[in-house]
């Protein structure tokens, strides 16, 4: 078999990382990328539609072919497949990891697109003099000043060959202002986001969370057992009093390793909660997971066939 | 006119809720002050846990998928430090990368550091990069990143180039971290540290091709139960008592012949040593008095709401 994609030696696919041909080839393919953007952008749906289906089905069939395609096993990298079978199979598994690498450049595009619009609506509110652009000044000096201190950190990092920055007696100007930024800024602000949910939950908690039916009144009783059994103290010592009590009343100490547990023993809460995790909660995640399993094997089917016609016309 | 009783009935029913949020800051905040060991049964998932990762074969990689931020340091961070400490100890490589957030290289490189500091100060040997890990960075793509992980490890990261001790550029597999692993099979253990459903991809992708284990939130926990009863996942630490449950083991070991070791009679071949340097009882010990107390104030809210809604309805003359 021809090698093709990843399994070229020389080539645009097995250029040095850092050379000039991975630039030179990273900007040509840049601007390749760019311009069948505008093309399908500018192109009418009757014409957009089979190019995009058609790539998404040679994509998915290659997924579908690493599925159910017989794979070399405990290859080695100079083996030499012997018909078509095993050359497609080695094929499919050297493109594999190539596959992952245009997913994450893909995944990664996502970023520059989010950059794209949050500057499109910001600078333009701020152009327009519109209501509350002081927020938005805030934005872009803020996405700025981390952007620009975040690459002259990286390059002064990339250049010390001796890994001095890993120490923070070494950090110079750049280090610290990333620092101040990434850690003292951005981090503590999701931090302080996130402990936000403790507040509601606890609102909620007092306010909303009523024993109104037999249901609510199951879940609630769940619910206080499994808090509880996150309590190492109260477990602790309500574990040991069961404990204690069975052996004032003479009741033989459960046995795992012959499936004896009187019920005194199961009435310690550990092991109440353990029942209810793996009899009621791991079962009950299984159907859901199945389900969404199954929701999302008839979605990727239409997905893969064409069948979705939404995302394409709009 | 109104029973005495009721009336406070409706001032606690009616209570500000700024009253409530004064309370939980300040029942949360001052236990943070205080690092106590507090008792805890360890769950069955976070002994199996500590017992891979306490045995792992001293000349095996582990690979750890840091996937998480500061918006979950009150647990992710505890597991990640927990983690490096145990293989610190066991003097075991590793090779730390993420597939989940952006954001995640930067603060899995700040509890590295802050780790090695500590190392330093106690005057034990610092962990440095190419020679006792190796840093791979961010990966976008999850799904895809893990599958070819499970396909050919080594294709995945071969492009990617460090620094060696000399200052030299060079492949990540050239380094002594990386230079065993042919295969994800070859990794000693596969770690996922996540906040959100990557531990799903993992199990998906690679659990078959090796062992793998989680350290996650509370909220991912539950999810991460099936795979654990079916044997896919090695060992969990669930949130914050995940956290304290591996401090704790770290501290006493798991079915040793001493008073204090933590007995797991169904497992009695699992053993697994105490950590023999370093700090053992640290951000969990801190956090759990604070969770304790945010667990009792939690109960109290639920119990004193339905409690006042029964009384109330009662003197209104409704039916409870």
């Amino acid at each position: 078999m021809i090698p093709i994609l990843a399994q070229v030696e020389y080539g645009p696919m097995a250029v040095r990382p850092g050379s000039t041909e991975m630039i030179i080839g990273m900007i040509v393919t840049f601007l390749i990328g760019i311009g069948i953007f505008i093309g399908l952008t500018k192109a009418p749906t009757r014409l957009r539609r089979p190019v995009v289906n058609g790539v998404t089905f040679l994509c998915g069939l290659f997924y579908i072919l690493y599925w159910i395609w017989p794979k070399p096993v405990n290859a080695k990298p100079d083996d030499i497949p012997k018909g078509a079978v095993e050359g497609v199979g080695f094929w499919i598994k050297d493109t594999l990891p190539l596959f992952a690498d245009i997913a994450n450049i893909m995944t990664a595009f996502l970023l520059g697109l989010g950059i794209y619009s949050l500057g499109r609506i910001h600078l333009g509110r701020i152009a327009k003099r519109q209501a509350d652009r002081q927020f938005s000044v805030v934005l872009v000096i803020s996405m700025l000043s981390i952007i620009v201190i975040g690459y002259w950190d990286y390059i002064q990092r990339q250049q010390d060959t001796q890994s001095k920055l890993l120490d923070m007696q070494n950090w110079g100007p750049a280090q610290l202002a990333q620092n101040l930024l990434f850690d003292g800024f951005l981090q503590q602000m999701d931090s302080a986001m996130f402990s936000l949910i403790a507040f509601f939950i606890l609102s909620a908690a007092y306010r909303a969370f009523r024993i109104r039916s037999v249901e609510s009144t199951v879940m609630m009783a769940s619910a206080l057992l499994l808090m509880v059994s996150l309590l190492g103290l109260v477990v602790t010592y309500w574990n040991g009093g069961v404990a204690h009590l069975a052996q004032n009343m003479g009741v033989p100490k459960a046995d795992a390793s012959i499936g004896y547990s009187s019920y005194l023993h199961s009435l310690q809460i550990s092991d109440m909660a353990d029942w209810v995790k793996k009899n009621l909660q791991t079962p009950a995640l299984r159907a859901v997971d199945f389900g969404i399993g199954l929701g999302a094997l008839a979605m990727g089917l239409r997905l893969w066939l064409g069948l979705e016609k939404g995302g394409v016309t709009v | 006119m109104k029973p005495e009783s009721t009336s406070f009935v409706d001032i606690l029913q009616n209570i500000d809720r700024r009253i409530l949020y004064v309370v939980l800051a300040l029942m949360t905040s001052i236990p943070l002050f205080f690092k106590v060991a507090i008792p805890v049964i360890p769950d069955d998932y976070s002994k199996s846990l500590y017992s891979a990762l306490q045995n792992i074969p001293e000349d095996k990689t582990v690979f750890i998928q840091s996937d998480w931020t500061l918006s979950t340091r009150g647990e992710n961070a505890g597991h990640l430090e927990a983690a490096l400490r145990i293989l610190m100890a066991r003097k075991i490589k590793f090779a730390i990368f993420s597939v989940g957030d952006a954001q995640a290289p930067g603060v899995f490189r700040d509890v590295v550091r802050r780790i090695n500091l500590e190392r330093k100060n106690a005057n034990l040997t610092e962990y440095k990069p190419w020679e006792n890990y190796v840093d791979l960075g961010y990966f976008p793509n999850a799904e895809g990143t893990l599958q070819a992980i499970g396909g050919d490890v080594r294709k995945v990261f071969d492009k990617k180039r460090i620094r060696d001790t000399e200052g030299a550029e060079r492949g990540v597999f050239e380094s002594p971290v990386l230079a065993k692993i042919n295969d994800i099979g070859n990794v000693g253990l596969y770690l996922v540290i996540t906040a959100s459903n990557t531990i799903d991809r993992a199990v998906e992708r690679i659990s078959a091709k090796t062992s793998l284990a989680c350290m996650c939130t509370g909220v991912i926990g539950p999810s991460t139960l099936p795979w654990f009863q079916s044997g896919q996942l090695k060992g969990v630490a669930i949130g914050l008592k995940g956290v304290y449950d591996i401090e704790f083991l770290m501290k006493n070991g798991l079915n040793l012949d001493t008073p204090t070791s933590v007995r797991w009679p169904e497992k009695p071949d699992a053993k697994a040593e105490v950590v023999s340097e370093g700090t053992t009882l640290d951000r969990g010990a801190k956090y759990y008095l604070s969770f304790h107390f945010a667990i009792f104030l939690l109960i109290g809210a639920v119990i004193t709401g339905n409690v006042c809604m029964f009384i109330s309805r009662k003197s209104k003359g409704g039916n409870s």
